[in-house]
């Protein structure tokens, strides 16, 4: 009889504790299973596991991946939540009763850190036969795309000047605008956006270009984004003519909805970024979770990112118009992939990040107050 | 009950396997404990390589200790593709400038001392755990300048084992397979060399099995010179075997004709004697007839006197006989029999001798030696017979010597005389032929030495010595 009781109590304090969690995790996006979908009156009550996944990628972007996931496995519910890479970060170390089941982040530098401290579960997937040995790290990090970073161009600041194709031609063109491009220049904030920070720091490995980029962007009070959505709606509407360090697979698609944004891949040096994704160790659902890796990197999971995300997927046998054999037919210069390795652990410093952070604010200060917008 | 057989082959195999494998199994622990060693110590040069760039790039800046870690010192951890790494990088007061806040195990005091007594800093390694794995670090410790300004700072590295546990197993591996190579090379060779080395043997084995049971000429074989030997003793043998059955033929044929002769002898006899009238000359054959049949008896005891002395040696174990006893008691015996031959008989001799001997045999010995000379000795001869000590000789013996006033034997016959059956071709003196060869197979079966010596002026010498001390007749 006690056990009985206790049991009872058990469950009532289990049941209280999900509402509690989904009281909490409003912030989620629920794409519901396949089977409440076709006959929800008959299974309305029945509970389904759940896949909790956050992350850095527009959530238009991913839903194809979770529809086809969730038609190979019917009865999952999968709750999605966006948000910034560094939020993400933050929030997973902070918040350790909310970790999901996979994170996914562009941010390599910031999910490295939690793979090689120890968050990660580790989980041989059998699909890493499918994509190249230097897009995971162990078994425990894996890299699913392939992303150039880029810079968009409004072409209506050009007038007639050919688009720049190389820094050192951006660099020109700011010096030949001057002041016409006071105010309109759109950056990541190094400070707030996690990938932001990756693409600047690893420009400071790879370039000389890198100290006058950054002068011509302090002269010239770049604004500063935490997201590549709201850099693009401002380039859109005008408010900013060139965006630096944007995610390809965003600026390319609304070069085509647009055709006055122009997207290129500098020709000196192309960064390369992969989105990774991890199983954090106390995953709640680790069977799902690996099954959801499995899926990524499987031939289906890669050919729908080439062709339904519009994200290049790491595999080179994927096909599509995204994939990687269309993105080298592009202008670009050379590929340089940032390495998915220890190497990243110098991006995560915190004296290096204030030297970066230093020389970023003595720049972006050193002109009048910036007019930051932070959406 | 056989007893188990021991094939030098297999042992051969045998010990030569276990050699090898203790061989090979030190090899193989000893490269194990190298390869740790190493790949900890190539490892352990990354470990402290990447210390010293960081270390590099730690500068005092306005009294301020300022850190610009390098891609590089990353790079050098990244060459263990799939190690976690973790580092720290601290003052003197024990405060992390940057780095991971809670590295474990941190060998202060050792830092400490190096930083007090002012002298270059040297790398120390340690392995801890930390976040689930075990790590290996380095903690190295650099002096900054500014102006009067001295800084010490230390720098922490570490990195799972995974890659350095990873080579030294393959290097280990190389060698397990080299060794399994080398060991089984190795045995097929020490296999053929052994296979090689029995063969002689083989070879002599299979000489003798495919000889008829008759030949026993001497083995002819190249054998190495180890064998030889081996082969040598085989040929002996052989050739024993060969005069020993040819002197058996022999005494067969002879032991057939002696009593086959006497017999046709007495048949014949018998029938002269029953055909005869004449009262006197059937006495006279009746009387050959007991004669010859007195000699055939005599032949026939001596033959299974033999028999029984053959049985003897190998049944009867020795016991302490009184030699001079015995001869005393022999000489009486025989003294009536000498007389009726008109001879004189003498015991010479006061030492009393004791050895280990088989009491039934050497009366037989010494009957057969003193009635042979009571034999050939002329009437109103003396046998003497005499027993003495000789300890001059390298080893002390008992000297027996029977001396006769006979003819004595000429020098060419004194080879043949201790043949089965053999007598001089001018003895007319009835006898069998078989006593004298008894009694030196008496002689040698008890290790003494049986001589036959001439005696002046005319005579023989029959001398048997007995060593005092024959432990080998135990």
């Amino acid at each position: 009889m006690m056990t009985r009781y206790v049991g009872w109590c058990m469950w009532l304090w289990v049941s209280f504790l999900g509402w509690a969690v989904n009281a909490k995790t409003t912030e989620f996006v629920v794409f519901p299973s396949v089977h409440e979908l076709k006959n929800e009156a008959s299974t309305a009550y029945q509970q389904y596991p759940v896949l909790t996944v956050r992350g850095a990628i527009n959530r238009e972007a991913i839903a194809p991946l979770f529809q086809a996931y969730q038609e190979k496995y019917p009865n999952v519910v999968i709750h999605y939540a966006e948000s910034n890479t560094r939020h993400l970060y933050e929030q997973f170390l902070t918040q350790p009763e909310s970790r999901p089941d996979i994170m996914l982040s562009p941010a390599m530098d910031l999910q490295f850190k939690l793979a090689n401290d120890g968050y990660a579960l580790a989980y041989d997937s059998p699909e890493l036969a499918n994509v190249p040995s230097d897009s995971y790290w162990r078994n425990e990090l894996f890299g699913f795309t392939y992303e150039p970073i880029v810079t968009a161009i409004n072409s209506d600041i050009l007038a007639g000047e050919t688009l720049p194709q190389s820094r050192e031609q951006l660099l020109n063109l700011i010096r030949s605008k001057n002041h016409l491009l006071d105010d309109k220049i759109g950056l990541f904030d190094i400070q707030q956006s996690g990938l932001g920070y990756l693409a600047w720091a690893y420009d400071g490995q790879q370039s000389r270009s890198y100290g006058r980029l950054l002068e011509a962007f302090g002269t010239h009070q770049a604004r500063l984004y935490t997201d590549t959505s709201s850099m693009l709606n401002a380039l859109l509407k005008g408010q900013i003519f060139i965006a630096y360090n944007l995610v390809g697979a965003y600026s390319y698609r609304w070069s085509e909805q647009y055709d006055w944004i122009r997207t290129i891949m500098p020709t000196d040096y192309t960064s390369i970024i992969m989105r990774t994704a991890f199983i954090p160790r106390d995953a709640q659902q680790p069977v799902l979770a690996k099954r959801f890796i499995d899926f990524l990197l499987s031939p289906t999971g890669q050919h729908i990112l080439a062709n339904q995300s519009g994200i290049t997927p790491i595999s080179l046998n994927a096909v599509g118009p995204y994939s990687r054999e269309a993105l080298r037919k592009l202008p670009h210069g050379i590929f340089r992939p940032i390495p998915l390795g220890l190497e990243l652990l110098i991006q995560t410093d915190d004296a290096k990040k204030h030297i970066i952070y230093h020389e970023w604010d003595s720049a972006m200060l050193s002109a009048e107050p910036s007019l930051s917008v932070t959406p | 009950m056989t007893k188990a057989t021991t094939s030098i082959r297999r042992q051969l195999i045998f010990m030569v396997a276990t050699v090898l494998i203790l061989i090979n199994a030190v090899a193989l622990w000893s490269t194990h404990i190298y390869a740790n060693r190493a790949a900890k110590e190539s490892y352990d040069r990354l470990l402290y390589g990447s210390a010293l760039q960081m270390a590099e790039n730690i500068t005092l800046l306005d009294s301020k200790v300022f850190i610009d870690l390098p891609v590089s010192a990353f790079e050098t951890l990244a060459l263990s593709t799939s190690d976690r790494a973790f580092y720290a990088i601290m003052n003197g007061q024990y405060q992390v400038l940057t780095g991971y806040k809670d590295l474990p195990n941190i060998p202060f005091p050792q830092l400490l001392l190096q930083s007090k007594e002012k002298e270059k800093f040297q790398p120390i390694y340690y392995e801890a755990d930390y976040r689930h794995e075990r790590v290996r670090f380095v903690a190295l410790g650099k002096r900054l300048f500014e102006a009067d300004n001295v800084n010490d700072v230390f720098i922490i590295v570490g990195q799972t084992l995974g890659a350095r546990d990873v080579a030294a197993a393959e290097m280990s591996q190389m060698v397990l397979q080299f060794v399994t190579l080398f060991f089984f090379i190795t045995l097929l060779l020490l296999l053929f060399v052994i296979w090689r080395v029995l063969q002689p043997l083989q070879a002599i084995k299979q000489a003798i099995t495919e000889r008829s049971p008759q030949e026993l000429s001497p083995l002819e074989a190249n054998v190495p010179s180890e064998i030889a030997p081996l082969l040598k003793s085989i040929n002996y043998f052989m050739a024993q075997l060969d005069t020993t059955l040819s002197r058996l033929k022999r005494f067969t044929a002879e032991a057939a004709h002696q009593i086959r002769t006497p017999l046709a002898g007495l048949n014949s006899q018998a029938q002269n004697a029953l055909d005869e009238t004449d009262e006197t000359l059937r006495q006279k054959q009746l009387q050959h007839i007991l004669e010859s049949s007195d000699v055939l008896s005599n032949t026939v005891n001596q033959l299974l006197n033999r028999a029984t002395l053959t049985h003897r040696f190998q049944s009867h174990p020795f016991s302490p006989v009184s030699l001079d006893q015995l001869t005393k008691e022999t000489c009486r015996e025989l003294v009536v029999w000498a007389l009726q031959q008109d001879v004189e008989m003498e015991y010479v001799g006061e030492v009393q001798a004791t050895i280990n001997g088989d009491e039934f045999a050497l009366k037989q010995m010494l009957q057969n030696i003193i009635e042979n000379a009571i034999k050939y000795s002329p009437k109103g001869g003396v046998v003497e017979v005499e027993l003495m000590a000789d300890s001059k000789k390298p080893a002390a013996s008992w000297v027996l010597q029977i001396r006769d006033q006979g003819v004595g034997v000429p020098d060419q016959d004194k080879e043949h005389i201790f043949e089965y059956f053999y007598r001089s071709p001018d003895n007319f003196t009835s006898g069998t032929g078989i006593g004298l060869s008894i009694a030196k197979e008496v002689a040698e079966h008890h290790n003494a030495r049986f001589h036959l010596k001439d005696n002046q002026p005319n005579g023989l010498i029959v001398e048997v010595i007995f060593p005092q001390h024959s432990e080998a007749l135990l």
